[in-house]
């Protein structure tokens, strides 16, 4: 077992053997604008995403650096709440919640279930028409004078403000059907698709969270939607449902918005986790510890985070009985969120770790959501999060789970796949140094927002009282930082696109199906019908060899 | 925009204080002992209980996870591309129970706590002292029990005696924190909320606005005194000076008027006021020239006290040229005394 084989030097690997994989197989731009093969789809989705955080990160940007001055250094006011809403914006709807369904989801569940494509390939090319509609529509709002309402819309100032809120709304419409048919498809997928031998509880845990996603897609998009035609409505034809000069009640809004907004956090993260999950099982050679548990706090999530939303509201004046049940449940969705937590670290623990790029990404991933989910727990506390509501504090308990989980876990799963999407490899020493600036630029970032936020700063300002410099300083320096890592990480994925070394077939040693195609995979999937005869994550059956041919 | 559709009868007074500009130049807030929360200032001691009680909990946990991650790496990472995981366990059942409930315990101690905590935030005790702080883009304006005479911007409150807030705004959605008192609640257009708190610590402390109102949200500031009974007794808050009204007029400008109108000819969202008034070849003060639309119509006029007099208070009636496309907040309640004192102050600033 320890016999130490020399490892293949993969620069003399031959060139193909000239099988058609899903990349080459035709080409001309309406085979790409018109397919239906969800590896295409998943591939464009993950362009259109990757534009969006880009741009996204570029908001981010402007705002840090506008705050390395108390007195604010870049922009007018105005201008400053115009950029820190377009970053919320573009983030949370252009990219945080479509990325990993859109681009890995999309990519990766079929090949999971050992099927040849989705249920409905065409809805999911209208999904990402729609997608790309809402972008269009969201670019438009900026030139039609732009929006300064926050990502959270908050009426009545949402009402008031002569920005483009209306164009934006539609955006989020689209985007909110395009979310809701990727829902719907996986749903249907999952029931229908899965290969003879796969029962449910031999599903990967990828596909398991993006099921609970779907179901949260589904369920809760809808009142989105439906808050935004409202808004527009408002604006429109003073309906009097919000505004309370008409008799509206700005507080149902509110209600409304984090009806879908709560479990839309879920959206965001549940496919994070299922990547997680099947990252630290490939790259610890080693069956995932309480596979069911966490297979069913998902679902668990999934149900209790419909009734969590009035933790946004704890200011509110809400009454004393709502409280009292929105803060007990909040503490409630810790529980499954921290039986992951300890799952996924009982699955490294006598693991083989591999400490290549997906894994170190991964770590990352378990040490910030460490962080973040705790510090969900000290906002859940009533009286607390009255200190702590609107302040950097809240700012920085999301990006620690937004931007340095969810996306963190995000790129994980990308370095994972990519060799199983493009049969290429990147460059292994610059991903490891990218994810390490990355994540000393992330906590940079934002752990100085935690003393600032529990010493009272408030968010969404674009001025401060001088005391609390220091921390934004601290915090713009690391923006900075995370700004060059995420360049990095930028350049060696594309440039491994011309010039990587060959991928091996089975590249990590992964033993679900997305491992049992050729590499990378030909245009229906499979060469022959898969069947599943062992349980999940059995890595007695890894064929070693595998792990060292290169992809045809 | 926002017409003040919302009048309100308590503010249809009266009186007038000195204030300080919302621009904060505030003294910078004392931190406690363990460095994470503004020292406390208030009863509500719960809260830093509570907050350190969960940050401990927090950082044991982070502390126990980031121990067995390195300790994991350090000790099991693959040396050779064959390796076997050490161990193949997928359960432990005492284990597990473990660590779903222990958690539980404690989420339900801090859920308990923190709610005990909120109820006292919302009983207001009998004979607390009633204020009112009306909220609108971007300033805070506050009543004193059975006092004519409100301050703006600033805020004077006696330690040790309980103040309950009448919360209004008169626009969009606002929030009153104060982090040294730990309370916050949103103020909400169309409703009444309430907030109380009891200083215990004389001092001064930051009074921000923690819900998103628009352009300048982060300036609507007060600055708030917490004064012993003597200090307190002289209503400090009422420093109208009726031999210097120009003094009293840039405190209100400062106040009321400088997130849209500067002095120095900067045009933001208003025009600025540097022109209103200028002096004629003998040195005299005399109103400037202004074009503005009546109806739609433009016309050149020569500001009077009557033009400034309807533009504050019925701003649509003239709209300034080249502001006409935005709108100011109309002050139909301002004392005439602070109108007076605010003209005297725009004719301080001509041959500037
Ligand atoms: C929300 C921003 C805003 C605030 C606050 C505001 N104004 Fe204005 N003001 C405007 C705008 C916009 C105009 C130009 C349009 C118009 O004439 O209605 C204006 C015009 C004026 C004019 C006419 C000026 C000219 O050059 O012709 C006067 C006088 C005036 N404001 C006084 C005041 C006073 C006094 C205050 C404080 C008590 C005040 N404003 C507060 C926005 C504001
Ligand atoms: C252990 C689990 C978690 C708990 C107990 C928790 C609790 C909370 C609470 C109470 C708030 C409200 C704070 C306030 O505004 O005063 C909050 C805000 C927020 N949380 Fe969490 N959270 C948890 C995990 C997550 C996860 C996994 C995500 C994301 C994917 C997330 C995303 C957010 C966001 C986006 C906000 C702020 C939204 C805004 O106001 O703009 N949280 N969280
Ligand atoms: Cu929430
Ligand atoms: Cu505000």
């Amino acid at each position: 077992m320890t016999t130490n084989v020399p490892a293949v030097d993969t620069h003399v690997a031959e060139p193909t053997s000239g099988r058609k994989n899903f990349l080459n197989c035709s080409s001309g731009f309406m085979s790409w604008a018109g397919t239906l093969d969800h590896k295409r789809i998943g591939l464009m989705y993950l362009v259109g995403v990757s534009i969006a955080f880009l741009c996204g990160g570029l908001f981010a940007l402007l705002v840090r650096l506008h705050l390395w001055s108390p007195e604010g250094a870049l922009f007018a006011n105005a201008d400053y709440n115009q950029i820190f809403t377009l970053h919320g914006a573009f983030m949370v709807f252009l990219f945080v919640i479509p990325a990993i369904p859109g681009s890995l989801g999309n990519m990766v569940l079929p090949l999971m279930l050992g099927a040849k494509d989705v249920a409905l390939p065409r809805l999911n090319l209208l999904s990402f028409y729609l997608w790309c509609s809402g972008a269009v529509m969201a670019t438009l709002a900026i030139i039609l004078g732009g929006f300064d309402t926050g990502w959270t819309f908050y009426a009545p100032y949402s009402i008031y403000t002569d920005k483009a809120v209306v164009s934006i709304g539609l955006g989020i419409f689209l985007l909110g059907f395009s979310s809701i048919f990727t829902g719907l498809n996986f749903i249907v997928t999952v029931h229908k698709l899965r290969a003879p031998g796969l029962t449910w509880f031999r599903m990967p845990l990828f596909v398991w969270a993006l099921y609970a996603t779907s179901i949260l897609q589904v369920l809760a998009t809808p009142v989105l939607g439906i808050t935004v035609l409202l808004v527009a409505f408002e604006r429109l034809y003073n309906i009097g449902i919000f505004d309370p000069r008409l008799g509206g009640d700005p507080v149902l809004f509110e209600h409304f918005f984090w009806f879908y907004s709560h479990p839309a956090v879920y959206i965001m993260v549940l496919p994070a986790f299922g990547i997680v999950s099947e990252l630290v099982s490939v790259h610890s050679r080693k069956p995932l510890f309480g596979y069911k548990l966490i297979a069913f706090s998902s679902l668990a999530i999934a149900i209790i985070s419909f009734l969590v939303w009035g933790h946004h509201m704890f200011t509110s004046g809400q009454s004393t009985y709502a409280m009292f049940a929105f803060s007990f449940l909040t503490f409630f969705v810790a529980i499954p969120t921290a039986i992951k937590e300890f799952s996924w670290v009982a699955t490294i623990w006598k693991g083989s770790i591999a400490l290549n790029s997906p894994m170190l990404y991964t770590l990352a991933f378990l040490i910030i959501f460490a962080i973040g989910g705790l510090t969900g727990v000290i906002l859940g506390a009533l009286n607390v999060d009255i200190h702590l509501h609107d302040t950097y504090f809240v700012v920085a308990h999301f990006h620690y789970v937004m931007m340095g989980s969810i996306a963190l876990a995000f790129f994980a799963g990308l370095h994972h796949w990519w060799p199983k999407m493009f049969g290429v490899m990147y460059n292994e020493t610059l991903a490891k140094i990218a994810c390490g600036i990355i994540f000393i630029g992330f906590n940079t970032t934002f752990l100085p927002q935690f003393i600032m936020g529990s010493r009272g700063m408030p968010r969404r300002y674009a001025t401060y009282v001088p005391e609390y410099a220091p921390y934004h300083h601290a915090s713009t320096i690391g923006a900075v930082i995370l700004g060059l890592g995420i360049a990095l990480m930028v350049y060696y994925l594309v440039a491994s696109l011309f010039s990587g070394k060959r991928a091996m077939q089975n590249q990590w040693g992964g033993v679900t199906l997305d491992w049992h195609t050729p590499t990378p995979p030909p245009l229906e999937n499979f060469d022959h019908s898969p069947s599943v005869t062992t349980e999940v994550y059995d890595y007695s059956v890894l064929d070693l060899e595998t792990t060292r041919t290169p992809a045809s | 925009m926002f017409v003040n559709l919302f009048q309100d009868p308590v503010n249809a007074a009266q009186g007038v204080a000195e204030s300080v500009p919302q621009n904060p130049h505030a003294p910078a807030q004392t931190i406690d002992a363990w460095g994470q929360l503004p020292k406390l200032a208030s009863t509500f001691g719960d809260v830093d209980g509570l907050f350190y009680f969960t940050y401990a909990v927090c950082i044991f946990f982070f502390v126990l996870i980031f121990a067995a991650l390195l300790y994991s790496v350090i000790k099991w990472h693959r040396k050779t591309y064959d390796q076997p995981a050490a161990s193949n366990v997928t359960h432990n059942t005492p284990l597990e129970v473990v660590w779903t409930v222990i958690p539980l315990i404690i989420v339900m101690v801090m859920f308990a706590w923190g709610f005990k905590g909120s109820l006292d935030m919302t009983n207001v005790p009998h004979g607390a002292r009633q204020y009112k702080a009306t909220a609108k883009q971007w300033n805070w304006t506050f009543s004193y029990p059975n006092d004519p005479v409100q301050s703006y911007g600033e805020l004077w409150l006696e330690v040790g005696k309980p103040a309950s807030f009448l919360l209004e705004s008169t626009d969009v959605l606002h929030a009153f924190y104060m982090p040294s008192m730990r309370v916050k609640r949103d103020v909400v257009p169309g409703r009444y909320q309430k907030v109380w708190f009891q200083p215990i610590e004389k001092g001064e402390y930051h009074l921000f606005c923690a819900e998103y109102c628009g352009d300048d949200h982060s300036k609507m500031y007060a600055k708030v005194h917490v004064v012993d009974a003597v200090e307190y007794a002289k209503r400090p808050w009422d420093q109208w000076d009726d031999n210097n009204p120009a003094k009293g007029g840039e405190s209100r400008y400062k106040a009321l008027c400088s997130s849209c109108h500067s002095l120095d000819g900067t045009p933001l969202t208003g025009p600025s006021w540097k022109g209103l008034f200028v002096k004629d070849a003998s040195g005299a003060i005399v109103g400037g020239q202004r074009d503005v639309f009546v109806g739609g119509v433009k016309e050149t006029i020569t500001v009077d006290d009557a033009y400034i007099i309807e533009s504050i208070k019925n701003p649509e009636a003239k709209k300034a040229a080249g502001h006409e496309k935005n709108a100011m907040t109309a002050f139909p309640n301002l004392p005439d005394r602070e109108i007076h004192g605010i003209i005297e102050f725009m004719k301080t600033l001509a041959g500037k």
